[in-house]
């Protein structure tokens, strides 16, 4: 299964600067969480468990063929699917969600795994149609993706159940979705848009999105976090005002700052050049994983590729914008530096199959 | 051929998707750039002001000592409530929630925030100065739920009780007028509003300080960036003498008459003892008084605010008796042994008056007339010197004038003359007013404290002082002496004629006259100290009045006077008792008898007198 020549050809590159993320995250988290007058917070302790946790996952992401992983995609997309429906049940709440599986001190949350699924049974599918996707085609992977989608937006937590979105874009795309289509989509969205505003969206969201139009309206209410993230990130400046003495982010200005919010205090304390190079190392993590796609021998590695990357990007991007106060606010991590073990998990055990397809470009 | 051409569509739309990203995060970076770098400083601004406050620290006023160093007016610190608008998310539901927290009525504390409506929202609104320590601890235990209320430990003024309430006076919220009036205040600081406290505010007052704080999220302080401490005000140290204050409320609280009592040291003008009766608790207007006591204040009959001392006019009857004497003896119109008739009445201008000794007092000369208080004699004297002679001696000895004591408000007394009745009545005088005015009835009216200093200008042989009280003044480097304010007049007269006066003041005590409730006596028995003073009773009403206005739940009863000196010769204390519809001289002499008695055991090294039992005399 794993033989001693795949060794060379993993991407050590894109682990570096993946791996370099998950330091900035954790010292990020480290500086918001970790205040000696309130005792030792250990959440950057839970991060780094985590983030051995989400390697070894890659490991086993990684140790077989990626193709193993797509046969088999059927049954897990249906064991994901059955996970969604327990926590829709079962799952444990916590600030009126229900989106976690405890599993005795760690909190599970499958949503973040379903992306993954996702991914790979639309690679499968797509990967084994040739030429252009017909309506058919694409109705079948719309339907593929609504369904997870529609369990975790019930949750209720629509930032996580959008992620999905991009996946099923993302490779009706490569697949060779005809622009027209493409833009009939675009056009259908844009129309579902009042329609989802009047019956979909809940109180709460329906403020976050009004507010972010016209933050001012509500400066202590839904706008606050908007106005204060900008103030944040704003007041950074060029350098920063160092590690540990940003305050906003110290001063819980910001909400959720470890979480939501930590590119926020990243460009609080380390400034424009902090973001820069955090950008940086985001922008060659998905060019890089983008040349995986390229490389890869087979269609159906590359849909893999772009299907995991697809909703890591949105991610990325939205919650970047985000954080800046520049998009409604929205409980989306950023992939890689947020605290949280199933995102880190999720996201290691995805890019895992990206090192994959491009480790296994010479194999048959 | 199918195979090439989908790979490259899937290279073409790769290479779409890299540019797609590539652009998307130049634009992030722009975005970043645009905030941190080009829009920094406003930021940056925000960011400040988002997590520092300046709290104001305010100063404790200046403690107030008597003569001896004891403390009169100290500070304490007490507990003030305030609704801080900035932390506010819901100003109805903190509104309710703390007036429900502290027993309140939910429209006063909204009242309290409408009247500051326009300050600035990072300014607290008090919503109570002196809480109580339920009020704080139910306040502590509503913490999260009330982010926005801060307990603030702050100092406040400590008064003894309702002693000299009216000289100390009370402080309160400066109010717009004052804040225009200059003196570099602002809203929302304490400033004195009567009394010593408002006199001598600039003094007392001290400079807050400030203090930069840091504040998380929900106001709570983290730390401290930059500490200005306050300056305290500084310390007055007033010519009061506590003891002789004391003896003041003690004797007044035991005699159970409103009044006014006013005790000088007639060599410069020290003001030892001083009282108005009733009188109200300062300590209600240190912490911010409610409305309830305010208006009970306001509306009661009695009026306690009022400062009875030196702003309430009252005929001195029989006091006046020494100015006719002195004004006849320096115009060279008789001498003390000139005499009169009194057969219990007189004729003048074709009206009788009577003397308050029905059967008369025979012959009788300049000394025993004032013994005796005859009125015939002085009805006469007053006739032979005219209104206008008895006027300018009046005011020599401080009446009809105004004292210029250091208190605000002080209201002037009047003596009559021609001048004034053409200029305020347009209409000649007629030679008959002079003859009531020779008995001190009439229009002649006066204030306790200007009947002090008359008492003082008597003893001291004509120099008219200022009364004050201000003796030091410690801005921390030490007691620096203030010396007494000049005397407002000092009268050339002849010490022999004063003496005759004196003399007949000391047989007002000593002999068969109508003070002898203030003489002194030794352990041995014997009068010690030359007690001198004249008793007045002075009708409310005249006689044909109180027949008309009948059975009435009016007090319609006379008002009682004693001025007072002693030792006759060389005089340390001067005074005047004034009760308030107190029916004899007699009785107001009972309360000088108290504040003398204790006055002199102090200096002679004698144990103190109790807190005496005094019994007036109420049979008209």
């Amino acid at each position: 299964m794993f033989e001693r020549r795949l060794y060379y050809h993993i991407d050590w590159a894109l682990l570096l600067a993946m791996l370099a993320l998950c330091g900035l995250g954790v010292a990020m988290i480290y500086s918001t969480t970790a205040d000696p007058t309130r005792g030792v917070s250990r959440l950057h302790i839970t991060q780094m468990y985590a983030i051995v946790l989400g390697l070894i996952a890659m490991v086993v992401t990684l140790s077989f063929d990626y193709r193993t992983f797509t046969d088999k995609s059927h049954l897990i997309y249906i064991g994901l699917l059955a996970l969604l429906v327990y926590v829709m049940f079962f799952g444990a709440v916590q600030m009126g969600a229900r989106r976690w599986i405890a599993l005795g001190g760690f909190n599970l949350q499958p949503s973040e795994f379903a992306k993954i699924g996702v991914a790979l049974v639309l690679a499968k599918y797509f990967g084994e149609n040739r030429g252009t996707p017909a309506w058919g085609d694409l109705a079948i992977g719309g339907v593929l993706t609504l369904v997870p989608l529609a369990l975790i937006a019930k949750e209720p937590d629509l930032g996580t159940a959008v992620t999905l979105l991009p996946v099923f874009a993302g490779v009706a795309f490569l697949a060779g979705m005809r622009m027209r289509v493409l833009g009939l989509l675009c056009l259908c969205l844009l129309l579902a848009a009042p329609v989802a505003w009047k019956f979909g969206l809940k109180d709460y969201q329906r403020s976050r999105i009004s507010t972010f139009l016209d933050p001012s309206q509500d400066a202590k209410g839904a706008g606050y976090q908007q106005i204060q993230a900008r103030i944040t990130v704003g007041s950074g400046g060029l350098t920063g005002k160092g590690f540990r003495h940003g305050t906003q982010g110290q001063l819980r200005f910001l909400p959720v700052a470890h979480n939501d919010f930590i590119f926020s205090v990243l460009a609080e304390e380390q400034g424009f050049a902090g973001v820069l190079v955090a950008l940086g190392l985001y922008l060659f993590v998905i060019l890089r994983a983008l040349e995986a796609a390229r490389l890869s021998k087979d269609r159906l590695g590359t849909y893999l590729v772009l299907g995991v990357l697809a909703s890591f990007t949105f991610q990325v991007v939205y919650n970047i914008t985000m954080s800046a106060g520049l998009a409604p606010v929205k409980g989306l991590t950023l992939p890689l530096m947020s605290y949280g073990g199933s995102s880190m998990i999720a996201t290691l055990a995805g890019f895992g199959l990206i090192l994959n397809v491009r480790m296994r470009r010479f194999t048959n | 051929m199918a195979i090439a051409e989908d790979r490259r569509t899937v290279a073409g739309r790769l290479s779409v998707l890299q540019y797609f990203i590539a652009l998307v995060f130049s634009i992030l970076a722009v975005g970043f750039w645009v905030l941190q770098i080009a829009q920094h400083e406003k930021y940056a601004e925000l960011a400040e002001n988002n997590n520092q406050r300046t709290l104001a620290l305010r100063a404790p006023r200046g403690v107030l000592f008597d003569r001896n160093g004891t403390v009169l007016v100290e500070n304490r610190h007490s507990y003030s409530i305030s609704i801080v608008r900035e932390q506010t998310t819901d100003l109805d539901r903190t509104i309710r929630l703390l007036a429900s927290v502290l027993g309140f009525e939910e429209r006063s504390v909204r009242e309290i925030v409408e009247r500051h409506r326009r300050e600035p929202t990072y300014r607290p609104i008090v919503i109570i100065q002196d809480a109580s320590l339920q009020q704080v601890a139910a306040v502590t235990a509503r913490r999260l739920e009330l982010p926005d209320v801060l307990i603030e430990p702050i100092p406040t003024r400590q008064y003894p009780d309702t002693m000299a309430a009216h000289l100390f006076g009370y402080v309160g919220e400066v109010n717009d007028s004052q804040i225009a009036g200059g003196d570099n205040l602002k809203s929302g600081d304490i400033v004195g509003q009567s009394g010593v406290e408002k006199i001598y505010n600039t003094l007392l007052m001290g400079e807050d300080g400030a203090k930069i704080v840091v504040v998380n999220s929900v106001g709570r302080e983290i730390r401290t960036l930059e500490e200005d401490p306050p300056t305290e005000g500084k310390r007055l140290q007033l010519t009061l003498d506590f003891d002789v204050q004391k003896a003041i409320e003690d004797a007044f609280d035991s005699i159970g008459f409103n009044g006014a009592a006013v005790v000088l040291d007639p060599q410069n003008g020290d003001v030892l003892g001083f009282t108005s009766r009733p009188a109200y608790d300062p300590n209600a207007f240190a912490a911010g008084i409610d409305r309830v006591k305010w208006a009970s204040l306001m509306e009661d009959e009695d009026r306690p605010l009022n400062d009875r001392a030196i702003q309430g006019r009252y005929s001195p009857g029989s006091t006046f008796k020494m100015a006719v004497a002195l004004a006849a003896l320096e115009e060279g119109i008789i001498t003390p042994d000139f005499r009169v008739s009194c057969p219990g009445h007189a004729n003048f201008y074709g009206r009788d008056f009577k003397c308050w000794k029905k059967g008369g007092h025979g012959s009788i000369d300049l000394r025993h007339a004032i013994e005796q208080s005859c009125d015939v004699y002085f009805y006469t004297v007053a006739n032979m010197v005219g209104v206008d002679k008895i006027n300018k001696w009046a005011a020599a000895l401080g009446l009809g004038v105004m004292s210029g004591i250091d208190l605000p408000n002080e209201v002037q007394g009047l003596v009559p003359s021609t001048e004034w009745k053409r200029e305020k009545m347009h209409e000649k005088w007629y030679a008959g007013e002079t003859i009531s005015v020779g008995i001190g009835q009439g229009q002649v009216s006066v204030t306790p404290v200007s009947m002090a200093v008359y008492a003082a200008t008597l003893a001291n042989g004509g120099t008219r002082l200022t009364p004050h009280l201000l003796k030091a003044v410690d801005d921390g480097t030490g007691w620096k002496p203030v010396p007494p304010p000049p005397p407002q007049a000092q009268s050339n007269i002849d010490p022999e004629k004063m003496q005759a006066i004196r003399d007949g003041l000391w047989m007002v005590v000593n002999q068969a006259g109508t003070g002898h409730n203030a003489l002194l006596k030794g352990p041995d028995g014997k009068p010690i100290h030359d007690v001198s003073g004249k008793t007045g009773t002075a009708q409310v009403i005249s006689n044909q009045g109180k027949a008309a206005a009948g059975n009435t739940t009016k007090d319609l009863r006379d008002n009682g006077w004693f001025v007072f000196f002693a030792p006759r010769d060389k005089p340390e204390i001067a005074g005047v008792v004034f009760l308030e519809h107190g029916v004899h001289g007699s009785n107001a002499a009972l309360v000088a008898h108290h504040i003398l008695d204790t006055f002199f055991a102090k200096k002679d090294g004698r144990p103190l007198p109790p807190k005496p039992e005094l019994k007036p005399n109420l049979v008209p």
